[in-house]
């Protein structure tokens, strides 16, 4: 087990150092560039916005919450203090909600949609990659162009495809939104199964996007490990087809667990612009209001959460990727 | 004269290529080993020897398939048995296996002693855990392996360590015949010599009564085998015992093989060096004839024209030429 | 060289996608010879016109010559195309909740139809469940019942000048006919308009080119960043290659696109043009590429060739380009293919975030996705105005990855089945 604890705390030391990265970039971009939105705020107090109330209320918590006036080392102390306290401050185009009212709206649609969605699409796509190299032949002369064709289609033209057949056309499903836009969140029953409905297409169409890929990955995988030298061998001691074929999709699957880590990023940039064409009240919607409404603390925010997102699933990743394959335990140990 | 164990008729099986042509790479090949007895093969790369390897086990799977001939293990003709029957109660039990790229023979993701049950409960699905622990780690000491090894993954051992491994798991349920496929070309010198004196190990102890030992370098047979093969283009081209094969041969194939290989042993140095010219043929469309007549050094306008069979040269002999064995002879004796 | 060319062509993969990439590079070079008209110009009042050719109404009025054809059914596609069975099944349905008995209307007799709709229609009754639009559909359908089954001429007449009289200028009946090509102004929409009134295939081509500009800029900006910091962190090693390798690894993690938001953001939305946006593109994509070339590099470090090259005294920039560029010239090839196909999403993804470049200048294929959403063309089902953007998007990423995978084939035999 001891090989396998340098290997979680090696991951967990990454893990920081990436989490300390996103923090300092996500600070220092935007001041770096020539519009920087920081000074942008603060000069578009002069011109004064739709809401002025708002805009003053936003302004003095501003300065008094990112500390405008102090010098930029400092600036990016207090900035960490707030952002590990929750406080983003004001949201700009939503006044008088803060950010932190807004993200947290959102967030959790965002991950309740992406995460099922990836992890199913990997399943599926995993299985029917595995199909088409066990069987070639007629499957796998349907599944492979089937696949090319998916993996190639743009997440947000999957989306749109999805909702044209299903929604416009043959109105099965509704075309926007997280539930009914007369409703208001509840418990209620009326209330789950309009989450449900609303659910269905985003889903699917962050699920056919996810398979395509996965499904391609994993033929060539399993092809490459069918020729495999162990499988010969296996099979001339005797060994049944139906255990070796377990060995094998055992190792082709563990690379696509990988793959899905470094892919994660590409991936959940998919989800959230797919999110904006069902209008899901996601954190891709979010960020949509937010650069319409020139919202400086929103889009930081956003950015913020999604990146800690895609590095808290790829450390899991790396986790669950330790645990199964072996190699690892016993690469360390030595 | 003591009992057969296995006994080769005939034996042609075929490659089909994506385009749906036959490939002959094993063209009717007979050989017969006798208990305590070995048997080496050796050829070039390309020269099918790996194919016979794989076609001895009596069990096809795309892209090879069997043809014609007969293979008989202990008076039981296998040939034409059902596949499934083949895997149950011949391979790993009656013929065993170890194949020519060791490094890559275990599954990376499993403990050898994992793997060591895989094989045994294929056969015995009866057989406990336990009991299968025991036996392995029996035979593995018994064959100079520490009983750690069982609960490694194949990435922790080196290869030397790699290959006596797959040894000692192919012969793990006491094969009768065990078929080794260049076990050792791809080791350093000291695992190589390891790894052979394993191999005679086995036969030594009993554990195997038979050996059909498979290279690319003929002086490597001679002190492994009692007998030699050599092979050209699917073909034997020669038989003999080692001695002969080595010291005498007959056939210009198995002279040109001798001869191309550096053997730092002595008796063997004064053999010179020369690779032999040109490439096997292409099995696709084997040249009518001889075909080692592109290639040989005494070629005849009729070894194009006629095809000739294993010619008897007396002692077990064997060779397969046009040119009667004293005309070779005189011819090899003129050139020095 | 030659020889490696000849074999990548004929692999079949390579060569598809090959032919589909050119075909659209083609297209986006010769269109503009044949249509001068500006990408961005609007033409049309409404906006989303549905594709077809329209041909000018007065000019055709007055067209001469004038062609008399008797077709059979001439007169019941007219009423079809005036009262299709939608609208009979609506009338039917208003004529049923109002009271009429169901066996009394057959939606298939048309005179019979009308009469019995004109006799009940009261566009002043409130049906329950009946909407506002419902209403207003039923008024306009009404409107257009009007002189339906008329068999008469039409008066083409025109006001005096002097007088303000109407006075006749011609007489059209049910059987004349123009030829469209002797009508002066007509013009063919084959993807109809858009949003703003633009004529869509126009500004489609034009926006593929652009967006395949971008792609390459990103693209060469990215390999040539990659290729450097492969480069030099594969063959010098040491303290630097521990730095470029940990940074490298920092923004396989760190999600790229995040950058990109931020960093457009950023830039605001008056500085972002088409070059800059494709700039920050390459700038956020590199890691992959410096990635490959390093591990190739690290292999080919102390190859004989290289060490002799040392010994050789030349210096490292000359080994870098000619000891090491060319065998990992192919894997160059490769990543900066993969880099376009992957600009291109890019750019889609950020202008549908609406951070893409601004929208005055030039058109993006993401910006006319942009602009498709937001006028909701995909719910409306103004098809002509989306899908080509996405057909186009997926014909191109798809060839330029079928390229890929050919070459990689090629390049690397052990993947050839």
């Amino acid at each position: 087990m001891k090989g396998y604890r340098d290997y979680f705390l090696r991951k967990l030391g990454w893990f920081a150092i990436t989490v300390v990265v996103a923090f300092i970039l996500n600070f220092t971009l935007p001041r770096l560039m020539p519009g920087d939105p920081v000074a942008a705020i603060v000069a578009r107090m002069a011109q004064g916005m739709s809401n002025a109330t708002g805009v003053q209320a936003v302004y003095e918590q501003y300065t008094e919450l990112f500390a405008t006036d102090r010098p930029i080392p400092e600036q990016f102390f207090i900035y960490i203090r707030n952002v590990l306290n929750g406080d983003f401050g004001y949201s700009i185009s939503q006044y008088p909600r803060t950010v932190g009212e807004v993200i947290n709206a959102s967030v959790w649609w965002t991950i309740a949609l992406q995460f099922p969605a990836i992890i199913v699409g990997w399943i599926l796509g995993n299985t029917l990659g595995a199909m088409a190299a066990y069987l070639r032949k007629g499957f796998d002369r349907v599944l492979l162009p089937v696949s090319l064709f998916l993996s190639n289609i743009p997440p947000f033209g999957m989306a749109v495809i999805l909702l044209v057949i299903f929604a416009v056309n043959l109105k099965w499903l509704p075309t926007s939104g997280g539930y009914r836009f007369d409703m208001v969140p509840n418990s209620s029953w009326e209330f789950v199964w309009s989450v449900i409905v609303h659910y269905q297409l985003p889903f699917w169409s962050i699920v056919l996007i996810t398979i395509g890929g996965q499904a391609i990955g994993m033929r060539s995988m399993a092809i490459y490990e069918l020729n495999a030298d162990y499988v010969k061998y296996a099979r001339f001691l005797g060994i049944k087809d139906s255990k070796i074929i377990r060995y094998v999709f055992r190792n082709a699957m563990l690379p696509q667990i990988t793959g899905l880590a470094l892919s994660i990023g590409t991936m959940v940039f998919g989800a959230v612009v797919a999110e904006i064409i069902f209008n899901y009240p996601g954190i891709g919607s979010t960020m949509l209001t937010a650069v319409l409404g020139g919202d400086y603390p929103l889009i930081s925010a956003a950015t913020l959460i999604i990146t800690f997102m895609v590095l808290i699933a790829f450390f899991a990743l790396e986790i669950i990727y330790g645990l199964i394959d072996p190699r690892i335990k016993a690469a360390q140990s030595e | 004269m003591s009992k057969v164990i296995l006994e080769v008729n005939e034996l042609t099986t075929n490659y089909v290529t994506r385009f749906r042509e036959k490939i002959y790479a094993v063209d009717h090949v007979s050989l017969k080993v006798e208990e305590g007895k070995s048997v080496g093969i050796a050829g070039e790369s390309g020269c099918g020897k790996s194919t016979l390897a794989l076609s001895l086990m009596g069990y096809y799977f795309a892209p090879l398939h069997y043809s014609s001939g007969e293979i008989i293990v202990d008076g039981r003709n296998i040939s034409g048995m059902d596949p499934d029957d083949v895997r149950k109660t011949i391979l790993g039990r009656e013929i065993s296996y170890i194949p020519q790229a060791a490094m890559n023979a275990l599954n990376p993701t499993q403990r050898v002693i994992n793997f060591i049950e895989d094989v045994i409960q294929a056969h015995y699905p009866k057989t406990t855990k336990k009991e299968i622990y025991e036996l392995a780690r029996e035979r593995f000491e018994l064959l100079g392996l520490p009983a750690e090894v069982l609960r490694k993954y194949p990435v922790e051992l080196s290869g030397g360590m790699k290959q006596r491994t797959v040894i000692a798991t192919s012969v793990i349920l006491s094969p009768k015949v065990l078929i080794a496929d260049e076990p050792s070309s791809a080791l350093d010198v000291t695992s190589q010599k390891m790894v052979i004196k394993m191999i005679m190990d086995l036969m030594n102890k009993g554990i195997i009564k038979a050996l059909i030992f498979i290279t690319h370098e003929l002086p490597l047979l001679y002190n492994v085998t009692d007998d030699i093969m050599v092979m050209y283009a699917g073909q034997i081209v020669e038989r003999g015992t080692a001695e002969q094969m080595v010291f005498d041969p007959i056939h210009p194939y198995t002279r040109a093989l001798m001869g191309s290989i550096i053997v730092p042993e002595a008796g063997l140095r004064d053999v010179k060096l020369a690779a032999i010219p040109g490439t096997p043929p292409n099995l696709k469309n084997p040249p009518s004839g001889c075909r080692f007549a592109d290639r040989c050094k005494f070629v005849k306008p009729e070894c194009r024209a006629i095809s000739v069979g294993l010619r008897d040269a007396g002692e077990g002999r064997a060779y397969r030429c046009i040119i009667p064995e004293e005309d070779l002879r005189k011819a090899y004796q003129s050139e020095g | 060289m030659k020889h490696l060319l000849r074999q990548t062509f004929r692999s079949g993969k390579f060569l598809v996608g090959f032919v589909i990439f050119m075909t659209i590079l083609l297209t986006v070079l010769i269109y503009p010879l044949f249509v001068k008209d500006p990408p961005l110009g609007i033409i049309s009042r409404g906006t989303f016109l549905a594709p077809g050719i329209y041909v000018n109404v007065y000019d055709s009025m007055n067209s001469s010559p004038r062609y008399t054809l008797i077709l059979e059914g001439a007169a019941s596609r007219r009423v079809a195309g005036k009262l299709g069975d939608d609208d009979r099944q609506a009338m039917q349905e208003w004529l049923v909740a109002k009271g009429v008995p169901e066996d009394s209307i057959d939606i298939a007799d048309t005179a019979g139809l009308i009469a019995l709709w004109e006799s009940n229609f009261d566009p002043s009754l409130r049906l329950p469940g009946m909407t506002n639009a419902d209403r207003n559909y039923y008024i306009r359908l009404t409107a257009s019942l009007e002189g339906l089954l008329a068999t008469e001429d039409a008066v083409v007449a025109a006001a005096n000048p002097e007088t303000g009289a109407l006075e006749e200028i011609g007489v059209i009946t049910q059987t004349d006919y123009v030829n469209v090509g002797e009508v002066p102004n007509s013009r063919l929409f084959v993807l109809g308009t858009d949003n703003f009134g633009r004529d869509v295939l126009t500004e489609l081509v034009s926006a593929t080119g652009v967006s395949l500009i971008i792609g390459f800029v990103a693209g060469i900006v990215a390999t040539t960043i990659g290729l450097i910091l492969g480069l030099v962190s594969g063959y010098i090693g040491g303290l630097v290659d521990d730095i470029i390798v940990f940074i490298t690894n920092l923004f396989t993690v760190i999600p790229t696109f995040v950058l990109l938001i931020l960093i457009s953001f950023s830039i605001g939305q008056e500085q972002r043009g088409a070059f800059t946006i494709a700039v920050v593109i390459g700038v956020t994509s590199w890691v992959w590429t410096t990635r490959a070339v390093r591990a190739q590099v690290v292999s080919l470090r102390n190859r004989d060739h290289v060490n002799l090259s040392k010994l050789s005294g030349h210096s490292v920039a000359y080994i870098l380009a000619m000891d090491i560029l060319p065998y990992i010239a192919s894997y160059v090839v490769m990543a900066l293919i993969l880099q376009i196909s992957s600009a291109i999403l890019a750019e889609a993804g950020l202008s549908i975030l609406g951070l893409g470049p601004r929208t005055t200048e030039v058109p993006t294929l993401g910006l006319m996705m942009r602009w498709g959403l937001i006028y909701q063309a995909h719910v409306l089902n103004y098809w002509w105005a989306i899908f080509p953007v996405i057909l186009v998007i997926a014909l191109i990423t798809f060839s330029l990855n079928l390229m890929n995978t050919g070459l990689d084939q090629v390049f690397n035999p052990a993947l050839r089945e």
